[in-house]
C-alpha cells in the first residue's frame, strides 16, 4: 500500500513537471492558434520571467516598460500610510495629554543642591539634534499632509511655495541630522548601554501607575529605549534621506520607493516617539528639563528617579563637589565642563 | 465626450524612434527628458517586439494620487496634464507611473532637480492656449489648433494612434480581426505540415 503511495506520488510528480515543461508547445491536437503577443504581454506586465528589453533612451529604468513598483508606492501612500501616520501622530498626543490629567505631572521638592548631570558639549549635541530633528519634522510632514491639511484651508497656489520651500529645506538641511545624530551617539552610547534593571524598569512602566519608583542608573529604561529606537530608525532614516537626496544616483526606482516607505515610516516612529520624550522632558516630570538646559539636576531629582547614578555620585563626593560649584556658578559653563564627567 | 487616448501597435512598431524626435522637435522638450521613448523587448530574438510609450493619461492616474501638491489636473478630454507653477520637483509621480512618464529635467548643477516634465498629448498646459508662456512651459498645444499629437500623426507604420478611444479600439479591433485570421490560417497550413514545435512565435 504504501509503496504503491510512494510510486503514485513519484508519478504525480513527473507528469506535473512534464506538463509544465510543455505549456509554451503546441498541443496535440486541435489547431494551434500562434499567438506572438503573449510573450509581449506577459514581458510587459513583468509577470514571471522579464524578457531582455532595451531602448535608446537614457534615464533610471528607461528600459522597463511597466513599472510594478509604482502602484505598490501609490497603495502605501495613499491607502495606508497618510492615514495610518495621522492616525497615530494625532493619537499620542491624546493619549499623553489624558495621561497627564488623570496622573498630573511627578513632582519634584527642590533640595536646593545640584548635580552635574549633562556637560555643555552634551548638551550641544542634544540642542543641536533636536533643533535639526524638528526642523526636518516640521517640513517632511508638511509635504506628508499639506495635501490634506493646507491645500483644502488656503488653496493649491499658497500651499506650493509653502511645500517648495519645506523641500529645499529639508533637502538641505538633511544631512546635518546625520552628522548630530552620529554626535549623540557616540557622547552618550556608553550611558546607554543595557542593563537587566532597565527591563525591570520598563515592565513596572517606570512606576507611573503607582508602586515604588524602579531602579535606574544615569539613564533609565525609558530612556534608553528612546535613545536605541533614535539610533536604529535615525540611521534609516539619514540613510534612506540622503539616497532620496540624490535620486538621479540612484540604481532603480525601485529602490527610491523602498527608501520613501523606510523614510516615512521611520520619521512617524521618532515623531510619535520624540512626542513622549518631550513630555517626559517638560511637563510630565518636573526638573528634568533643567538638566538639559542648565546642565545640573537637583539633587533630589536624581534620587528620585535615578538612584544607583544618585548613589554612585554621592559615593564619589560629586554632590558636594557640585553644590559648591552651583553655588559659585560663573557664567560660563565650561568652569563645569572640567569639574564635571572625565 | 470624446477621451483622448494613446495605442501603440507592437506588431507594427519597427523601432524607428521618428515619434521621439516629432516630439522633441515640437514640444522642445527640456534637457535629459525623454516625453516618449521606444522600448524593444527580446532585442535581437525571436518574438522581438518593440513599443513606443509615454504617459497613457490614466483614469485614475497614480501620478495625481501620491502628489503632495496635487499639480495634476484631467481635462475633459481625459487628459492628465500638469502644472509646472504649482510643482516642487519632489519625484514621487515618476516613482508611482506605471510608465515611467513624468521626468526630472536635468539641468540643474550637482543632480540638483527641477520641475517635473511630462507628456502633454501636444495639448500644453494651464496656460492660455498657444500662448508663448505655455509654449516655454509645455510645449506646443497642438490639440487648441485642431490637430493631433505630432508623435502620432508621424508615426511611419502607423504602430502609433493617438485619438478618441473609441475610434482607437475600433481601428484596432479591425487589425485584431485580420490578424487573427491569418494566423488561424497560419495553425491550419503548420498541422497540415505537422511540423510541431513553436514554429509560428515570433514571425
Ligand atoms: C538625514 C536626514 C534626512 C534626509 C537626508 C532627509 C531627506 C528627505 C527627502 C529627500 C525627502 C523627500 C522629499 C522630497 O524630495 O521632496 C524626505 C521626505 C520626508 N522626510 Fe526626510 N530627511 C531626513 C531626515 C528626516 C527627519 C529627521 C524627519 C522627521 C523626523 C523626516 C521626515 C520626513 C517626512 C515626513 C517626509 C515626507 C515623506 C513622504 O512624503 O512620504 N526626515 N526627507
Ligand atoms: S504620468 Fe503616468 S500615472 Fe500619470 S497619467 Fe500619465 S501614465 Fe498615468
Ligand atoms: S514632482 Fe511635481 S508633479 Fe510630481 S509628485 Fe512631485 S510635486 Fe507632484
Amino acid at each position: 500500500m504504501n509503496a504503491y503511495g510512494l510510486l503514485w506520488g513519484l508519478l504525480l510528480a513527473l507528469l506535473s513537471t512534464a506538463a509544465q515543461a510543455q505549456n509554451d508547445t503546441p498541443p496535440q491536437s486541435g489547431i494551434w492558434i500562434p499567438n506572438p503577443g503573449a510573450d509581449l504581454w506577459k514581458a510587459v506586465r513583468q509577470r514571471g520571467q522579464p524578457e531582455p528589453s532595451t531602448t535608446q533612451v537614457q534615464g533610471l529604468d528607461s528600459n522597463q516598460l511597466i513599472n510594478v513598483a509604482g502602484e505598490k508606492f501609490r497603495d502605501w501612500r495613499r491607502e495606508r500610510f497618510i492615514r495610518y501616520a495621522a492616525y497615530l501622530l494625532a493619537g499620542v498626543p491624546v493619549v499623553i495629554l489624558l495621561f497627564h490629567m488623570l496622573h498630573g505631572a511627578m513632582k519634584l521638592e527642590p533640595s536646593g543642591r545640584k548635580l552635574l548631570r549633562f556637560d555643555l558639549y552634551d548638551r550641544v549635541a542634544h540642542w543641536l539634534l533636536a533643533t535639526v530633528f524638528l526642523f526636518l519634522a516640521f517640513t517632511g510632514l508638511l509635504l506628508l499632509f499639506g495635501r490634506f491639511v493646507i491645500v483644502p484651508w488656503l488653496g493649491l497656489d499658497a500651499f506650493s511655495p509653502i511645500a517648495s520651500a519645506s523641500k529645499e529645506g529639508h533637502n538641505l538641511f538633511g544631512p546635518l541630522f546625520l552628522v548630530a545624530l552620529l554626535w549623540v551617539f557616540l557622547r552618550f552610547v556608553a550611558r546607554n548601554l543595557p542593563a537587566w534593571r532597565d527591563i525591570v524598569w520598563l515592565l513596572k512602566g517606570g512606576g507611573a501607575f503607582g508602586g515604588k519608583h524602579p531602579s535606574a542608573g544615569f539613564f533609565n529604561g525609558g530612556e534608553k529605549l528612546w535613545f536605541w529606537s533614535l539610533a536604529v530608525f535615525g540611521l534609516l532614516l539619514s540613510l534612506s534621506g540622503l539616497l532620496l537626496d540624490f535620486p538621479s544616483y540612484a540604481p532603480s526606482r525601485e529602490l527610491l520607493v523602498l527608501a520613501l516607505v523606510v523614510h516615512g515610516a521611520a520619521a512617524v516612529i521618532l515623531v510619535a516617539f520624540s512626542f513622549g520624550h518631550i513630555y517626559m522632558g517638560t511637563a510630565g516630570v518636573e526638573g528634568t528639563l533643567e538638566g538639559m538646559r542648565d546642565g545640573t539636576v537637583d539633587a533630589n531629582w536624581a534620587r528620585q528617579h535615578h538612584d544607583q547614578w544618585y548613589a554612585e555620585m554621592v559615593r564619589e563626593g560629586r554632590l558636594e563637589a557640585l553644590s559648591e560649584a552651583q553655588e559659585n556658578r560663573a557664567e560660563t559653563t565650561t568652569g563645569q565642563l572640567e569639574e564635571g564627567r572625565t | 465626450m470624446a477621451r483622448l487616448k494613446f495605442y501603440c501597435d507592437a506588431e507594427r512598431c519597427i523601432e524607428c524612434n521618428g515619434c521621439i524626435t516629432a516630439c522633441k522637435n515640437e514640444n522642445d522638450v527640456p534637457w535629459g527628458v525623454n516625453r516618449r521613448r521606444v522600448v524593444t523587448i527580446k532585442d535581437g530574438e525571436q518574438g522581438e517586439r518593440s513599443l513606443s510609450v509615454a504617459c497613457m493619461h490614466c483614469s485614475d492616474a497614480p501620478c495625481a494620487a501620491v502628489c503632495p501638491v496635487d499639480c495634476f489636473y484631467t481635462t475633459e478630454d481625459g487628459l492628465v496634464l500638469h502644472d509646472k507653477d504649482i510643482c516642487i520637483g519632489c519625484g514621487y509621480c515618476f516613482y508611482a507611473c506605471p510608465f515611467g512618464a513624468p521626468q526630472f529635467p536635468q539641468d540643474g548643477a550637482f543632480a540638483s532637480r527641477g520641475k517635473m516634465d511630462k507628456c502633454t498629448f501636444c495639448a500644453g498646459g494651464p496656460e492660455e492656449n498657444g500662448s508663448s508662456a505655455e509654449y516655454k512651459k509645455y510645449g506646443r498645444n497642438r490639440l487648441a489648433e485642431g490637430k493631433l499629437p505630432l508623435c502620432a500623426e508621424m508615426c511611419a507604420t502607423k504602430a502609433l494612434l493617438a485619438g478618441d478611444a473609441n475610434v482607437l479600439a475600433d481601428i484596432y479591433r479591425e487589425r485584431v480581426i485580420y490578424r487573427a485570421s491569418s494566423s488561424l490560417r497560419r495553425g491550419v497550413d503548420l498541422q497540415k505540415q505537422n511540423l510541431g514545435g513553436n514554429p509560428g512565435a515570433g514571425s
